[in-house]
């Protein structure tokens, strides 16, 4: 069964290039185009994995984030951040909120793909555990 | 001198001849030997009476003539050369005298000069001191000053707007009875600076000005005179335009990276999908090409605002006005929004054509207005709601008016004033949509700068907004050139 990832930006040209990038490297994709959005298929859709923009409408990705480790339903999912100010994002507040990784944009397809195998193959280990 | 002499010796010679006539007066009228003796004798009282008041007379004549020389010679002065026409004694009493007299003006020249160099003194400290109180009052800085039993000295017109005293009505108070309470904060600053003999100290502190607070970089310094305090000066600078000043530059660093980064992401993601073959099929790799194309064309246009409003700024922008309908102008725009609002399911209407509206303007530059009006007032509109534009004309004041209205989030009324700001966002309103805070401080440089129209704006929050500019209508001679 494919690994399930949600993508939240409210670019729809951004959602539409990783849709087809991981849609490629046979993983399913569901898609949001701002935080409060995301927040619900977050909570229903139960996606193995969150790709999330900084800022977004409605709720900004750190909010996201926030609500997310505050629901039990969320609270272990991985969620990486893409954002175009990673210097307001310090490692710090990345282990605080949470965030699994942070890639800054313009970031590469490929890296975000391969970020996301890394991620789910750690989420597959410690599940095996 | 010789004078009086002649004149004691007369007087003698007259006294001792009225003596002796009336001697023999009494000895004719005495007659016999007893009569005689007894007339003798009284000739002997008579003569020794006539001696002693001849010496009586000449040392009478001899004091008065040394006091009337002593009195000469205080007239003539020291240099007049005649203390030998003093008897020897006066000589002593007069050197004496004149030696005190002497220290007597010595030390009243002394006096003189040191008065005199006092009234400079003072005349030069009371022009410094006006110099001075010039120099504070034209200050935008606040001032006080507060003497060293913390009562209040000097206090500058800003300084009394902050505190909101009459400067003159304060003074010699109590600085915490003059300012009052409220201040408690800034008051203890200076009473421990006195206390401590703070040379200079320096401190951010909040004051609430209007409905709002004012933030002032506070220096206070203590003035001591002789190791003793004499007062204790504050300069209150406002900074808080300045801080708004750096907030806005942050946030307009902050804003425009994102912005700039956004569309070179997705030019970025879309040619390395291209590059590493992800696009299957021809009609997928036109589309990346569209996505990549619209992406830098979206690129440059942020470029081209930001560079816009620097140009405008610096008067550097070049302007091609010429007659122009403002109606032609705002149906091309309602055009290009028109797919934007449908995305959003935002219906976009304008008013009645209007038959004269005629203006003399820079069609790119007043297009450029127009279409950010609309696609703020689209960005900033939920889903469903309406957007109108409008024209009206007033011929009487020669102008036309363009007004976009809105069903949107609206503007706080505290902020409303400030949207034409550059950089400046709406804070409530930044989750609704993203934007650099340049879109209407461009509408204000085209409008007001360029072509010496005006902007406004009303907005109520949850109920929606209404941009507009108002510009000077053609001449009928500009618009026969047409």
């Amino acid at each position: 069964m494919a690994n399930k990832v949600l993508v939240a930006d409210d670019e729809l040209h951004i959602i539409h290039v990783v849709a087809i990038k991981l849609r490629n490297n046979g993983y399913e994709v569901i898609t949001a185009s701002n935080g409060a959005e995301a927040y619900e298929l977050a909570c229903h859709e139960n996606p193995d994995i969150v790709v999330t923009d900084y800022q977004m409408p409605l709720l900004t990705g750190i909010e996201l984030i926030e609500k997310m480790r505050g629901d039990d339903r969320t609270r272990s999912t991985p969620v990486i951040l893409l954002t175009a100010r990673s210097f307001a994002i310090t490692e710090e507040m990345q282990q605080q909120l949470g965030v699994s990784a942070c890639l800054s944009k313009p970031f590469s397809p490929k890296e975000l793909l391969k970020t996301i195998q890394d991620l789910l193959y750690q989420k597959e280990l410690v599940a095996q555990s | 001198m010789r004078g009086q002499r002649s004149t004691i010796w007369i007087a003698t010679a007259v006294a001792i001849a009225s003596l002796m006539t009336a001697a023999v007066m009494e000895l004719q009228d005495a007659g016999g030997s007893s009569e005689w003796r007894a007339a003798l004798l009284r000739l002997v009282v008579y003569c020794a009476g006539a001696v002693g008041v001849i010496f009586l007379g000449v040392g009478y004549a001899r004091m008065a003539g040394a006091v009337t020389s002593m009195a000469a010679r205080l007239r003539s002065g020291p240099s007049s050369g005649c203390d030998h026409e003093l008897p020897p004694a006066f000589r002593g009493l007069m050197q004496t005298l004149d030696e005190r007299v002497a220290e007597g003006a010595e030390a009243t020249r002394r006096f003189q000069t040191e008065l005199k160099d006092l009234e400079i003194r003072s005349q030069l400290s009371e022009r410094e001191r006006r110099h001075t109180e010039a120099i504070l009052y034209s200050l935008r800085d606040a001032v006080i000053v507060i003497d060293g039993s913390d009562r209040l000295l000097m206090a500058n017109p800003p300084a009394a707007q902050i505190f909101g005293f009459d400067p003159e009505n304060v003074r010699h108070r109590p600085l915490a009875e003059a300012i009052g309470r409220t201040h408690a904060g800034f008051i203890e600053l200076l009473v421990q600076c006195r206390r401590n003999r703070t040379e200079a100290t320096k401190r951010e502190l909040e004051f609430p000005q209007g409905d709002r607070s004012h933030t002032y970089e506070t220096i206070v310094s203590c003035v001591q005179t002789d190791g003793k305090v004499s007062g204790v000066v504050a300069v209150l600078h406002d900074v808080t335009r300045e801080k708004e000043i750096s907030q806005m530059k942050n946030d307009f660093v902050s804003h425009v990276s994102h912005e700039l980064k956004t569309p070179l992401a997705s030019i970025m993601a879309y040619s390395e999908m291209l590059a590493d073959g992800e696009a299957d099929d021809e009609e997928t790799r036109k589309e990346f090409y569209s996505v990549i194309q619209s992406q830098a064309q979206r690129l440059s246009r942020l470029i081209e605002d930001i560079l816009n409003v620097s140009r405008i700024e610096s008067g550097l922008i070049k302007v091609h006005k010429e007659p122009a309908s403002l109606t032609i102008l705002i149906e091309d725009q309602m055009q290009m929004i028109r797919s934007y609002a449908e995305e959003k399911n935002i219906t976009v209407t304008a008013g009645r054509a209007i038959v004269y509206d005629q203006v003399q303007i820079d069609k790119d530059m007043i297009s450029q207005v127009i279409i950010n009006l609309l696609s703020n007032a689209v960005k900033y509109t939920p889903a469903g709601g309406r957007v109108t534009i409008g024209t009206e004309v007033n011929g009487a004041a020669g102008l036309v008016r363009v007004t976009v209205s809105d069903t949107g989030v609206g503007i706080p009324e505290n902020e409303v004033n400030r949207v034409f700001d550059k950089f400046y966002r709406v804070a409530a309103n930044n989750k609704q949509a993203k934007g650099t805070g340049l879109g209407l401080n461009l509408v204000k440089q085209i409008v007001e700068k360029v072509h010496g129209g005006r902007v406004f704006v009303t907005s109520t929050v949850g109920v929606g907004s209404t941009f507009g500019f108002e510009l000077p209508l053609a001449t009928a001679r500009q618009a026969a050139l047409v």
